[in-house]
């Protein structure tokens, strides 16, 4: 039983970090737009499905195929953000109406690009490691350390760098940052475009490990805003952190209960954190 | 003035007969030639989509066929037929309003589908509102449970799988049982056809002295390794996985990373076993007709591939055909005999006489037994370590 354990916890950290890279997209958007894009899912969407088409529809090799799909969904997020998000800044329900819209549109433009019948990539990496007392999918292992290592690199960007502290200060006084010189509009234009790269790196990495479905996306924005929530909305490492909590109470949870109802354990788990500590794992107490 | 509105009268009058005489003459040939409205509800697109895509496909192909030789005579007059096949995506809501459609828009007395239980059970008590009125023609499982009930004269089954007495679900239990099988473990979405296949199987494997486990799973879910790391655990001898392609490859490619490698009584395509051909060992599939071989073997096979070439101007799907076992090409023919039987295209009681007396030899040889369940051969295939396929044909009694 301890071997299933361990194996599930390893398992559960690992679908933690997809979750932790949507929950992270979701925490800077609302720090620096006010907004809390639940379009996330959708890019991640169209993420996914640009890795699988680009890869096995083009034959582009997979390495350069998920740069190109990420590329391509922040150039998608950057005609969104013009478009739409611009007119929504801090403005929590409009910026949540033209999200939940902006789902609709780009499920039906998927949907008419590649109908509802799922998607399956080739296996890009097949094959497992074997640690003796575990196993982790050669594929699983190498996603989860891109995404920790995109995670801790965000991290590092927004502490030691001008433009990651100057988004620090506008989202903790906005009026101060503005006058300090930051460059409020540029700022929040690329947080949402990073966010949305962020969500389709994700997606492109989710095409090699799952079947595609055009509201594939839809599960991943409720874990990665349950993410966002538990880790307390601001915390860049905190969004990895509520993941992988959350990755782990599912996972583990399935051991013991059915597996049928494995996202009523995270939901339960983010309730009893609530409870305790209202402002999150890691956000600021009153 | 009078004398002349007499006249005006006259001409009118004598107008309107020509005119009556060559809308009279114009619509004989077109009376002569009527059309039969058939109806289909199955899922063409969607995560279910493999239980109804080709039933789809076959019957467009089998009504342009019909249609093509100049349609069909019954008691004197010919007949052409139009086949009305919304796409429900396997979506109830969607089925049930496509239904009501046909049945009270269209005036449809022969509808095919659906394939899946979950559908079925969803347009089930709408459709009891017509019983008389029109034949229902699907494969799901949940059709079998209802044959014979009161207020289902409407149900006939195309299909004999799992349930029935002809059907396959006691003779897979007992050659898994000949393969040494001890320990079966089931991993089904929890929906109406994952309940119904465990009710069918769970007596079948405790009859067997095999032991059964279940699992299930949530509609939507890709990632399968908790409840296939546990399911590992038991260490079962087979895993009698979800039913369709949409979970399929997830759930045969994580299983195999566990080391979970037979896999018994798969549904749906060939595809999932041979996309993870070299990481399993056993994957026994059971599929109405082996396309692949048949098509060497059987000529009318060889002539429906070649149509549905032609038809569909693209390749054969070998991986989906099987599927066309039910409410498919030949069932359209089975019906337009039926109706020139009965000698009737509008007594629904008679055609469904008709229909249950004979035997069809089409792409498969097909009959129903006397309760409306589909009686025909099928093929088991095993797909073994490296995509050795080896093919057992069964033709029931």
């Amino acid at each position: 039983m301890l071997q299933l354990i361990v194996g599930q916890l390893l398992n559960g950290i690992i679908i933690g970090t997809l979750y932790g890279i949507v929950a992270l997209g979701v925490t800077l958007t609302f720090g620096i737009t006010g907004i809390v894009n639940f379009a996330l899912g959708a890019f991640m969407a169209i993420g996914a499905y640009l890795g699988w088409f680009l890869t096995d529809g083009l034959g582009i090799a997979y390495p350069l195929a998920v740069p190109l799909a990420v590329a391509i969904t922040a150039l998608i997020g950057l005609a969104a953000d013009q478009t739409l998000f611009r007119f929504t800044r801090n403005n929590l329900i409009n910026g949540l109406i033209v999200s939940i819209g902006l789902i609709s549109v780009i499920q039906s433009l998927l949907l008419l690009a590649w109908t509802t019948t799922p998607k399956n990539m080739h296996y890009v990496l097949p094959g497992v490691l074997n640690f003796g007392w575990f196993i982790v999918p050669k594929m699983k292992g190498l996603v989860f350390l891109i995404l920790l290592g995109v995670i801790l690199a965000t991290y590092a960007a927004l502490t030691r760098t001008w433009a990651g502290r100057a988004a620090y200060a506008y989202a903790q006084a906005p009026e101060a940052a503005t006058l300090m010189g930051v460059r409020t509009r540029l700022l929040q234009t690329g947080v949402v475009v990073y966010s949305t790269a962020l969500a389709g790196l994700g997606g492109a990495l989710y095409a090699s490990l799952y079947s595609l479905e055009v509201s594939m996306g839809s599960v991943y924005i409720l874990k990665g805003v349950e993410a966002a929530i538990l880790a307390g909305i601001g915390s860049v490492m905190g969004s990895l952190v509520g993941g992988v909590v959350l990755g782990v109470t599912e996972a583990v949870g399935s051991l013991f209960f059915p597996q049928a109802y494995r996202d009523a354990y995270g939901l339960v788990f983010l309730v009893l954190i609530l409870l305790l500590r209202p402002s999150g794992l890691f956000g600021a107490g009153r | 003035m009078r004398n002349c509105r007499h006249h005006i009268d006259r001409l009118c009058a004598g107008a309107f007969a020509a005119a009556l005489f060559l809308v009279t003459a114009a619509a004989t040939p077109v009376a002569a030639q009527e059309i039969v409205k058939i109806g289909e509800i199955e899922a063409q697109t969607g995560a279910l989509n493999t239980y109804g895509w080709m039933s789809s496909q076959g019957m467009r192909m089998a009504v342009d066929e019909i249609n093509k030789a100049g349609g069909f005579e019954v008691a004197g007059k010919t007949y052409k037929l139009a086949l009305l096949n919304p796409d429900t995506q396997g979506n109830p809501q969607q089925a049930l309003i496509e239904l009501k459609k046909m049945l009270e828009q269209e005036h449809v007395r022969f509808v095919f589908g659906p394939f899946l239980t979950n559908v079925y059970k969803g347009i089930e008590p709408y459709a009891t509102g017509f019983d008389g009125k029109f034949l229902l023609m699907g494969g799901a499982t949940a059709i079998h449970f209802d044959l014979g009930k009161p207020k289902h004269d409407f149900a006939i089954r195309t299909w004999n799988w799992d349930a029935g007495a002809s059907g396959f679900g006691s003779l897979m239990v007992a050659n898994l049982k000949q393969r040494g099988a001890k320990k079966v473990a089931m991993l089904m979405q929890n929906d109406a056809f994952g309940h119904v296949a465990r009710d069918i199987y769970a007596p079948l494997f405790k009859d067997a002295g095999i032991v059964f486990e279940e699992e299930w799973f949530e509609p939507g879910t890709t990632d399968f390794s908790s409840v296939l790391a546990k399911i590992a655990a038991n260490k079962p001898d087979y895993v009698f996985p979800g039913y369709s392609d949409a979970v399929l490859y997830d759930i045969v490619h994580q299983a195999t990373e566990l080391g979970l490698t037979r896999f018994w009584l798969v549904r749906g395509s060939l595809g999932p076993g041979l996309k993870n051909k070299d990481y399993l060992d056993d994957y026994i599939i059971y599929i109405p007709k082996y396309f692949e071989e048949a098509q060497n073997t059987e000529p009318k096979v060889k002539k429906f591939v070649a149509d549905y070439k032609a038809f569909y101007k693209t390749d054969f799907p070998y991986d989906q055909a099987p599927l066309c076992s039910s409410s498919c090409y030949d069932h359209v023919f089975m019906l337009v005999e039926a109706m020139k039987r009965a000698g009737t295209v509008d007594d629904v009681a008679k055609v469904k006489e008709a229909l249950l007396s004979f035997t069809y030899n089409g792409l498969w040889n097909i009959r129903y037994d006397a309760t409306g369940e589909e009686v025909f051969n099928f093929d088991v295939v095993d797909i073994k370590k490296g995509g050795k396929i080896e093919v057992t044909h069964i033709a029931p009694k």
